[in-house]
């Protein structure tokens, strides 16, 4: 024990005021191993740093958030070979400033690197083409170290220049960057600043507590190019910095890679990767089973129950933040009582849900955007189970005691429409009749502003939320009086202050204080119904190993192999 | 004849305009921009501006025309590259899937006809039209997951998909295409079989098949010389019809077996309102449909003298 | 038909010859084996369509959580699907959407075909060189694409699945009507109408469009069968019917990924609904054609 702590306080010793809080939070037992991890190499604590740190304070390093299951056994790594890879084929062209599809965002990742990488199975960020950053004391001004002996696949070497390029375009609102979403009110081209050939510092337009999100993976835009890079025409060469160089892509079909021999890491083991586009779920599993590729980027559970029932198959599943929303107009009737729309969450079998829909992959969620995914979760708060007395005894306090009537929007997107069929069988026992309209996305969304978009318009409406390493973009833009997709039509002053504060929290103890607050508000409130988390799933024949995907469908291949 | 035929090309060119410009201004109606198809429902509503002006479609929908018109195939809004070569390699696939499925189809179709015929009524003429009904009533969907799920799933013995690994030489391309092929093939046999059928008896029936049998002429020369030019004619007919509805039939087979042709370029273009790669799919599915009919109509022609080309139009 | 061999007889006669023309045909239709099956198969679902809901055991749409996936027999006859719902239920009322869809389609594209091939082959000249072209340009375009304009223009519902299908079929109609007008408008009948000043529309539709009903009704139960493959491919393709409706095209869609790990059960039962109505429909197709070109 006094050993142990003597360890710590050497560990401590030069450690910022801030590092310093967030050990006293670990050794107090306020945050776990793995949020501590998380945190820590947010604020640029080294790896090894946080190693130290943890082993004085007893146990493993370890803190992971992925399960790998199916009785492939042990493989061992071995050199060479090519792994066949099946994935969405890309909705657009492979635009790093454009791409906001998985398949377009896989295809990204596998030449490009982000200056952090958002593990999903160590939930912490690791340094990439950063070696290390930090901010100024109020989250303001972030400076970041480069990596230096990087060199791009066209042969020059990867410097200040280049990422300052780069993140001047994803800002620059005159470019149709899809960045925008994320940098807007965060970033403007002129706050990107070079100090020295390996020094970045990005001066924020308000003080963000998770900046260094906004710049890793998570940001699957955000992948640094040389400087001067035409973006219209980069799936021609795809030049980034990565383990593996394009060697041919073909519009609709596939793509080939090869090992990039100077790549400035571990080299990559195999000697190239062969990607097929597939346009729908099922052929890629069946290509799987029939052999024709090793390895499904990414799958959604529902029609895959054939591969999940087969222990013969590798599959990684990872804990992400990808959810459904269920939002009621709050300022039309019956929604506008706020009973009806606890009534609502009352009356959903999510358990039901997440082993029919999910076979079991996914987390039943409370109604508010926060869960397993992020550390700032407040747990204590408790969720609600299936209760049809309950749902019908706050119907009835609403005055509609002889049930309702009402439509429901939806999207025809993965397991979706079964949901909306699910949320409306519950929901028919305690007296809510909803009839469900099932549209193409196109349609759905429709042009995607207020008065415009069957999503953000109809009375209820179920849709879709991909994984984000922090829960802001779940908490502002569906939620805060002015966010753009606030479907809920939700305005509470409260609630705008309460995010405020939550966005700009730098540490973990007031974030998750704040949390709390917000998990009761939203209970209250139910603005939005939220089913369940789902997790990111990948599958591979038994001989492919090291594999290491994201749960927003990156797929890093470099230290995969097949044996 | 050589008038015919340029009257029928000139035909054809008129056709394909008033196509592309159905097809334009179809697409103008349809709900949703190229810009937000690119960057997805969650981008900011500025960056889809920007993109949208950049791709030229917030221009009015003349000058857009026009743009088309002139710079014809023009460049593919959704994948910002020029739409010629994907145009053609997907029309190369597509091509190679649909000529395999006709040389199977088209001489199985016609012998089971004429041996149908030959043996109108009787037993094996019973087997041969039940055969045909049953493979033509089974949507291609139907019989196509049906094979995979037996002899790719199953017995491992075929190929999932129908693309060949790059650099796959001749015999096994053909390997990946047999699966695809089959659901066509089935389809499109019922229809070949019973015209070949009809046809045969028609022939068997008529004058100049009874004299020749009156004058002693032996059978099987009767059959190749009269009955089965015959019965060719309605038969070719069926084949060139029959190419509009391959077509569709492709879409779905190429969709089933993750086949990147034509039948999927056309469906993606219109899904993502990539006007100038829809049009450009469409106006090649015409070509390609207008040259089968006409090249149809003139080896019916050719075939039988007694019908006037003229008559034909 | 056999151009100017019909004697000219009085419109009286006509008629009576004509009701006496049907009664036989009907006579011989019920004495044929095929179409009897095929009659009686397409009237097993024509009741199941109209009364599914009353036949079924269970609601189609009654979700069972507790029971998914479970083979069949039991409670559940053919098994239930991934939500568990009856999928005996559901093939029963699933033959629904299909026998409404089709029908009207065929319906639509039968009216409007005929209508524009009255105009074609009577009006000749340019009427018919401006129409042909544009009948043509649609049967250039594959049913696929079509069907995806429309309803990607106008939305997804049953109603406009019949508007595309019929839209489909308009051009390919209206060419086969072309072409028995083309032979009739010669007749003298046609002629004795214009020397007796009748209006052009009176000419088309009292005058000539009786005596081309025969390839009309043969086209259209011909097309039928056709409808009703399309209809189940554009639902399989997610163009056509939409979800919740136990729709067998998009019952297979949905469930074929099942199959591979053993529930056959989900696809099974869809697939032969669609295939003994396609059959039933082009028997009786057939029977009549042969019937009525006898």
């Amino acid at each position: 024990m006094i050993r142990r702590n003597r360890d710590l306080d050497r560990l401590r010793e030069g450690r910022t005021e801030l590092e310093n809080h967030y050990i006293d939070e670990l050794v107090s037992g306020q945050v776990s191993r793995r949020d501590f991890l998380r945190r820590g190499s947010m604020i640029g604590m080294s790896t090894p740093l946080l190693g130290a740190i943890l082993a004085a304070c007893g146990g493993s390093s370890g803190g992971g958030g992925s399960s790998s299951t199916g009785s492939g056994g042990s493989t061992t790594p071995k050199a060479g070979g090519t792994l066949r890879v099946a994935i969405s084929q890309p909705a657009a062209a492979v635009n790093p400033l454009t791409v906001s599809d998985a398949g377009g965002l896989c295809m990204l990742n596998q030449t490009g690197e982000f200056l952090i990488f958002d593990s999903n199975e160590k939930l912490a960020l690791q340094p990439m083409l950063a070696t290390s950053w930090k901010h100024n004391g109020d989250g303001t001004i972030w400076t970041f170290k480069l990596r230096t002996g990087v060199t791009f696949h066209n042969g020059a070497s990867m410097t200040a220049d280049d990422v300052v390029w780069t993140f001047q375009q994803l800002a620059d609102p005159k470019n149709a960057s899809n960045a925008l979403s994320t940098f807007t009110g965060v970033l403007i081209p002129a706050g990107v600043k070079k100090v020295d050939a390996s020094t970045v510092e990005f001066h924020l337009e308000a003080a963000n507590g998770n900046f260094p999100y906004l710049v890793s993976s998570d940001n699957y835009n955000a992948i640094i190019v040389p400087k001067g890079t035409d973006y219209g025409k980069w799936q021609s060469n795809f030049v980034g910095t990565g383990a593996f160089k394009l060697s041919s892509y073909t519009q609709g079909v596939g793509a080939a890679f090869v090992k990039n021999p100077n790549y400035w890491g571990t080299k990559a083991l195999l000697d190239g990767t062969s990607f097929k586009f597939y346009t729908s779920q099922s052929p890629q599993i069946l290509a799987l089973q029939g052999g024709d590729v090793d390895v499904v980027g990414q799958f959604v559970p529902f029609g895959a129950t054939s591969l999940l029932k087969n222990s013969s198959y590798k599959i990684i599943a990872l804990k992400s933040s990808n959810h459904r929303e269920l939002s009621m107009r709050n300022d039309m009737a019956p929604f506008n009582d706020p009973r009806v729309r606890q009534a609502v969450g009352w009356a959903l079998d999510r358990k039901g849900m997440v082993s029919a829909l999910l076979a079991g992959y996914g987390t039943v969620a409370n109604d508010y955007p926060f869960g397993p995914r992020f550390p700032s979760t407040d747990t204590s708060v408790p969720a609600r189970s299936q209760n049809i007395a309950k749902a019908k005894q706050l119907l009835a306090a609403a005055g509609h005691s002889s049930g309702i009537s009402t439509t429901m929007k939806t999207e025809i997107y993965e397991e979706v429409p079964q949901l909306a069929q699910a949320i409306a069988a519950d929901c028919a026992k305690a007296g809510i009749n909803i009839k469900v309209d099932t549209e193409q996305q196109s349609a759905y969304y429709g042009k995607a502003t207020y008065g415009n978009s069957d999503w953000l318009d109809g009375t209820m409406s179920l849709v879709d939320y991909g994984d984000r390493g922090v829960p802001n973009v779940f908490l502002e833009a569906p939620l805060t009086s002015k966010g753009p997709w606030n479907a809920a039509h939700f305005h509470n002053s409260t609630y705008d202050g309460l995010v405020k504060q939550y966005v700009a929290a730098l540490d973990l103890s007031s974030q998750r204080q704040i949390a709390g607050k917000i998990e009761n508000l939203l209970l209250q409130e139910t603005p939005i119904v939220y089913p369940y988390w789902l997790d990111g799933l990948t599958a591979s024949t038994p001989s492919v190993g090291g594999l290491n995907p994201t749960s927003i469908a990156q797929l890093y291949l470099n230290a995969a192999y097949k044996s | 004849m050589v008038r015919y035929i340029l009257k029928r090309l000139g035909l054809a060119l008129i056709t394909l305009w008033i196509l592309s410009v159905i097809v334009f201004f179809a697409g103008q109606v349809l709900p949703g921009d190229p810009g937000r198809s690119v960057l997805g429902p969650l981008a900011a509503a500025s960056s889809v501006k920007a993109l949208d002006h950049q791709l030229g479609v917030d221009q009015p929908v003349i000058t857009q025309y026009w743009h088309w018109l002139t710079h014809f195939p023009g460049t593919s809004l959704q994948f910002q590259a020029p739409i010629g070569p994907i145009l053609t390699g997907d029309l190369g696939r597509s091509l190679k899937l649909a000529v395999f499925a006709f040389i199977i189809v088209v001489p199985l179709g016609i012998v089971m006809g004429v041996v149908a015929a030959l043996n109108a009524n009787k037993p094996v003429d019973r087997l041969i039209s039940v055969l045909g009904l049953s493979g033509t009533t089974v949507p291609e969907f139907v019989s196509g997951i049906i094979l995979l799920l037996i002899f790719s799933i199953a017995l491992k013995l075929l190929p999932v998909t129908a693309t060949a690994p790059s650099g796959a030489g001749f015999f096994t391309s053909l390997k990946y295409l047999i699966l695809p092929v089959i659901p066509l093939v089935l389809v499109l046999f019922g229809y070949i079989m019973r015209m070949a059928r009809a046809g045969t008896i028609e022939a068997l029936d008529s004058d100049y098949a009874r004299t020749a049998t009156l004058k002693g002429l032996p059978r099987a020369l009767m059959i190749r010389r009269h009955v089965l030019r015959n019965s060719l004619l309605p038969t070719l007919t069926v084949v060139a019809t029959q190419t509009g509805y391959l077509i569709g039939g492709l879409v779905v087979v190429e969709t089933l077996f993750n086949y990147q042709g034509i039948g999927k370029l056309v469906v993606t273009a219109a899904t993502n309102k990539d006007f100038p790669m829809l049009e450009a799919g469409v106006l090649t599915i015409g070509v390609v449909y207008m040259a089968v009919t006409l090249l149809a109509d003139i080896a019916f022609s050719l075939l039988n003298p007694r019908i006037r080309l003229a008559a034909a139009e | 038909m056999s151009v100017g061999a019909v004697p000219i007889e009085s419109a009286g006669a006509l008629q009576a010859g004509r009701q006496q023309v049907r009664r036989e045909l009907l006579g011989q239709l019920v004495r044929s084996p095929l179409f009897v099956i095929g009659a009686l198969v397409l009237l097993f679902w024509i009741v199941c369509a109209i009364f599914g809901t009353a036949i079924a055991p269970h609601s189609p749409y009654a979700q069972n959580l507790e029971a998914i996936n479970k083979s069949p027999g039991g409670a559940h006859l053919f098994g239930t699907d991934g939500l568990g719902r009856d999928m005996f239920s559901r093939v029963i009322v699933g033959s629904r959407s299909i026998l409404t869809i089709a029908p009207l389609a065929t319906l639509l594209g039968t009216a409007a075909g005929t209508a524009i091939g009255l105009m074609m082959g009577y009006f000749r000249g340019i009427t018919d060189d401006v129409l042909g072209r544009f009948v043509e340009a649609f049967l250039a375009l594959p049913v696929v694409v079509t069907a995806l304009l429309v309803t990607d223009a106008l939305g997804r519902s049953d109603a406009i699945i019949v508007v595309a299908i019929g839209i489909v079929f308009t051009p390919l109609i209206a060419r086969t009507v072309r072409a028995a007008v083309l032979q009739e408008r010669e007749l003298d009948y046609v002629a004795a109408a214009r020397l007796r000043g009748e209006r052009a529309p009176y000419i088309m539709f009292v005058e000539i469009l009786p005596n081309v009903l025969a390839p009309i009704v043969v086209e259209f139960t011909v097309r039928l069968g056709y409808a009703i493959f399309a209809v189940a491919t554009l639902s399989f393709l997610g163009l056509g019917v939409q979800l919740p409706s136990p729709d067998w095209g998009l019952e297979i869609s949905q469930n074929y990924p099942q199959v591979s790990g053993g529930y056959w059960w989900q696809v099974l039962f869809d697939a032969l609904a669609i295939a003994s109505l396609v059959v039933a429909v082009n028997l009786v197709a057939d029977s009549i054609e042969r019937v009525l070109e006898r």
